[in-house]
């Protein structure tokens, strides 16, 4: 994928990777202790395997931006940012940094309980590689940041945890660093401190800092980030702008979990085994081509084909649908009596289909129940309860209705 | 603010000299650091008891009163003068060894947390263990100081000699606190083997007993192959006895620490950069 979409004129590369890769030796066995190693080692069986946490890994960040990474756990996200931070080294590969990194540390970490407050923030500094002087003229900022005041003097142990949030943030991005790295860790404290910190990050960035940051959280990705990189199983699978990674990032989640409904739909089981004058064969969810599909959007034709296998003649079946969101919430229950579809059944195969023109659900996980009912005599012949699902999704379909769990498909008019 | 043009390359992955010269380099430029660890160290231990920092004096001083109830008696011998003052110097530089080879491994198991998060110098939490022990054996000469005078010692002049002396202990010491620092890395349960290790080598090493009651036979052995028995003779000289080393008796030591720090120095450096996969 090319690096684009950034006016790459304006500014100059701060953080080069070329062709890194790391790689870790793992053991195939874990060995945990030196006299079980010494044994295997005089045994010979000492077994390594090569784990490439990072594969081949190209990337350059831009001066002052704002640079994403997303991914599922352990695809290699922080094993990155740690290259950056110095903290590993590359197996492969060359990495070139130009300034100065601070890595948002997690809060406390190098806290020592027993320390004030005061103490604690020195020590931290050190970490960052400040000498105490340059502390001193820092001190009453990062006071006043954190909003501790007389309680800066008290040890540690006596804090909250929103205090310890407060204190660490305030340490790690009091300095105007040249490359600020941000790993999760914006979901500290109460509200009014998360909006102070998010300030914060923003005046560093507007101070000309380039920012690294990880998140789960694609609308955080999509609002700070201006690029991302997508990093999957140790390699970039895109690179570019933030909400086309996100956007296909998503979209290869949302894949997936449409192979993993598709295979639930086939497992095929039977709540009614017993009664075997019919049974339901298949049920398949399909779009308006009559292909099978298990994301729609508002607004899509769906249509829902039952399939039976009948044994014994039945003069008056009934095919029923329940629709349920995953929540349990029952939206609608119809069925082919109530629309006027009278179906006599001979030994052998048969089938319905129940076409929605256009779907009123919004964005959500729905499932279907499926019923066959023998009318004289009310009688259940086959069942299957919530066996198939589908996900309505509207991201790239611009809809704009998000609240509640329907549209009713109304107009505003102004009197 | 920061507009210029293009910053510097700070960092280079591959330009990179030898790990064991960029240690001790990195370790220079982070000596704010390392003061701030033996700071917390210190802190630390005052804030956490009523006597504080006092117990640093204390304790070999109680050490020193059981041994000498339990073995004044026993090991009474004309080459001896003050039983307690023997015992006393002896477990100063004994103590010393054996706090800060196991602070330097604990601190970096445990602090290790850290060397994942941000970049600092490996040998920090070795080096701010040093600083301690320093610190703690400083202000337990004045146990020493007073036992001497008690019990009849002459204060000499040779006094002036122990800061040589504890530099070769500390050198000694943090070459083997690099080494087993290294190896737990890998084996956790070296730190418990190393408490097991610690115990018989101290019985070994003539503390408690005066070295002539050794068995001729062994005691070649238990002398001249066991570096502490230099190390603690060093720290003895000038206080105990009151003189200073002739030049085999600090060559010896002197040569020991140094083969052992720099052997100590090169493996923990060669190795550090696997450290932060493991901790």
């Amino acid at each position: 994928m090319a690096e684009n979409s950034l006016p790459a004129s304006q500014s100059h590369s701060i953080i080069n990777l070329e062709d890194v890769s790391v790689e870790y030796r793992v053991p195939q066995e874990q060995i945990g202790t030196f006299k079980e190693y010494t044994i295997r080692l005089l045994e010979g069986k000492v077994k390594h395997r090569v784990f490439k946490a990072l594969n081949g890994i190209n990337l350059s960040v831009f001066q002052g931006e704002v640079f994403g990474f997303i991914g599922q756990n352990g695809a290699g996200k922080s094993t990155l940012l740690k290259l950056v931070a110095r903290v590993l080294r590359p197996t492969r590969g060359r990495i070139l940094v130009r300034g100065h990194v601070a890595p948002l540390l997690e809060v406390g970490a190098g806290f020592h309980p027993e320390l004030t407050g005061r103490e604690n923030v020195y020590l931290n500094g050190a970490m960052l590689g400040f000498s105490h002087k340059e502390m001193e003229v820092k001190f009453p900022r990062i006071v006043e940041f954190s909003e501790l005041g007389d309680f800066i003097d008290a040890p540690i142990r006596t804090y909250s945890s929103g205090m310890l949030a407060r204190l660490g943030f305030a340490v790690a991005t009091d300095s105007q660093p040249d490359i600020l790295i941000v790993d999760e860790v914006l979901s500290v404290g109460d509200e009014a401190f998360q909006h102070k910190s998010f300030e914060r990050i923003q005046s560093i960035k507007s101070q000309g800092a380039t920012i690294l940051f990880v998140s789960h959280a694609m609308s955080s990705i999509e609002t700070m980030c201006q690029r991302a990189a997508w990093i999957h199983h140790g390699k970039i699978v895109s690179v570019g702008n933030a909400n086309e990674v996100v956007d296909r990032y998503l979209g290869r989640v949302y894949d997936e979990e449409t192979i993993h409904l598709i295979e639930d739909s086939h497992r095929g089981f039977h709540t009614n085994e017993g009664r075997d004058s019919i049974k339901i064969s298949q049920v398949k969810i399909l779009n308006n081509q009559n292909s099978e599909q298990h994301i729609f959007h508002t607004g899509e034709t769906m249509k829902l084909q039952i399939n039976y296998q009948a044994f014994q003649p039945i003069d008056s079946l009934e095919v029923g649908l329940a629709i349920h969101r995953q929540d349990g919430v029952h939206l609608t229950g119809p069925n082919t009596t109530f629309d006027g579809l009278d179906i006599k059944v001979n030994p052998g195969f048969g089938g319905v289909v129940y076409s929605i023109p256009s779907l009123p659900l919004l964005e959500g996980l729905y499932n279907i129940t499926v019923a066959l009912v023998n009318r004289d005599g009310n009688l259940i012949l086959d069942y299957q309860d919530r066996f198939y699902s589908f996900r309505i999704e509207n991201r790239g379909h611009k809809f704009p209705e998000k609240y509640g769990l329907m549209t009713l498909g109304g107009k505003w008019k102004l009197l | 603010m920061k507009v210029q043009p293009a910053l510097p390359v700070i960092y280079d992955s591959t330009r990179r000299g030898s790990a064991v010269i960029e240690e001790l380099r990195e370790v220079l430029n982070y000596h704010h650091l390392i003061w701030q660890l033996v700071r917390r160290d210190i802190l630390a231990r005052y804030k956490r008891s009523f006597l504080g920092v006092a117990w640093t004096m204390l304790n070999p001083l109680g050490m020193m009163l059981v041994w000498t109830i339990a073995f004044s008696q026993f090991f009474k011998s004309s080459s001896l003068p003050s039983y307690p003052a023997y015992v006393l110097s002896g477990l100063l530089a004994w103590t010393f060894f054996s706090q800060t080879t196991t602070a330097s491994m604990v601190n970096l198991i445990w602090g290790g947390g850290l060397l994942n998060r941000i970049y600092i110098p490996r040998a920090s939490f070795a080096l701010a263990a040093q600083g301690t022990g320093l610190v703690n054996l400083s202000l337990s000469l004045i146990p020493l100081l007073v036992v001497m005078l008690i019990t009849g010692l002459p204060i000499h002049f040779s006094f002036i000699f122990i800061p040589v002396s504890v530099l070769v202990i500390c050198a000694f010491a943090l070459g083997v606190g690099l080494l087993i620092s290294t190896w737990a890395v890998y084996f956790p349960d070296i730190s418990e083997m190393y408490q097991i290790i610690l115990v018989a080598w101290m019985f070994l090493t003539p503390i408690m007993y005066p070295e002539q009651i050794l068995p001729e036979a062994y005691r070649v052995y238990i002398t001249m192959l066991n570096p502490m028995y230099h190390m603690v003779k060093l720290f003895r000289i000038p206080t105990y006895y009151g003189r200073f080393p002739t030049l085999e008796e600090f060559l010896i030591p002197f040569m020991i620490a140094l083969v052992t720090l720099i052997l100590g120095w090169v493996v923990f450096a060669r190795k550090s950069d696997e450290f932060a996969y493991r901790i």
